[in-house]
């Protein structure tokens, strides 16, 4: 299977962001389908809820998970379907680990500041 | 290596998934995974941008979510999404089920309560993006803007 110690958590980082982001798929969309009760319905009492800071650090744990997810799928698609890809495997994730930091930064910009009601 | 063999062997390039699927059906998903999720890449990443780039995502509340589904690129998009999502979501649960519960009764309960699971939630996303008509939607608009 994976023989480089890289692969290795490339694979638990891809299973674990994987495992997570299905779940938070499961409750996003029951917790969006709280519209269809209307303007006057639970759905504005429920996202107060959300936008306590604990909910909205964890929304950032969400978007790196989606980033992370995405861009190391690239690099398995890669892997899968090129002739060199399984040999450039581990500069492949490097840069994947480079571009989901490079691009945390300007979403810590963006959110921190809201989070912290400084916006 | 010891791990690796506790776990469902993955096959590592097309050639190796067609020489080791243990039917067609587990080929065609192996190859959904790379189809699909290469379609996630912008459908995720741009619906992430639209709700927590381009807005405040502290700031979300009924008449801006309604304003996004009265919008009927929101609705074709965003049900793309909820479909590759789901079926890749909900795959890739299956996976992990398969490599971590090893007793084949528990492993068949787990799997059948996350169909089952899946299937409402797919149904009341669908239901989400699609049973108001886009004039519903503009009238609760209307109304909230009325207020």
């Amino acid at each position: 299977m994976y023989r480089g110690r890289e692969g290795q958590w490339a694979f638990v980082f891809h299973r674990m962001s994987g495992v997570a982001l299905a779940l938070f798929l499961l409750l996003h969309v029951i917790d969006i389908s709280l519209v269809m009760l209307g303007p006057d319905g639970p759905f504005d009492a429920f996202l107060v809820f959300y936008h306590n800071w604990p909910f909205r650090v964890g929304l950032i744990a969400v978007i790196a998970g989606v980033v992370y997810h995405g861009l190391n799928g690239l690099r398995i698609i890669l892997m899968d379907f090129t002739s060199w890809g399984v040999r450039f495997q581990k500069p492949m994730w490097y840069g994947v680990l480079g571009l989901t930091t490079l691009i945390g930064i300007p979403v810590l910009w963006k959110i921190v500041p809201e989070i912290l009601g400084v916006a | 290596m010891a791990s690796a063999g506790a776990r469902a062997q993955r096959p590592r390039t097309f050639a190796d998934a067609r020489a080791m699927a243990s039917s067609s059906s587990e080929l065609g998903w192996w190859v959904f995974m790379r189809i699909s999720g290469l379609l996630l890449v912008p459908l995720a990443f741009g619906h992430l941008w639209a709700n927590n780039m381009a807005f405040n995502a502290g700031e979300i509340d009924f008449a801006y979510v309604a304003g996004r589904l009265a919008q009927p690129s929101v609705k074709i998009l965003d049900s793309f999404l909820l479909l590759f999502a789901m079926l890749h979501g909900v795959n890739g649960l299956r996976y992990s089920i398969e490599d971590y519960v090893k007793r084949p009764g528990r492993r068949f309960v787990w799997k059948m309560v996350l169909f089952t699971v899946a299937g409402i939630v797919f149904v009341l996303g669908v239901m989400t993006l699609w049973a108001f008509s886009f004039e519903e939607m503009g009238d609760a608009m209307r109304a909230l803007g009325a207020e």
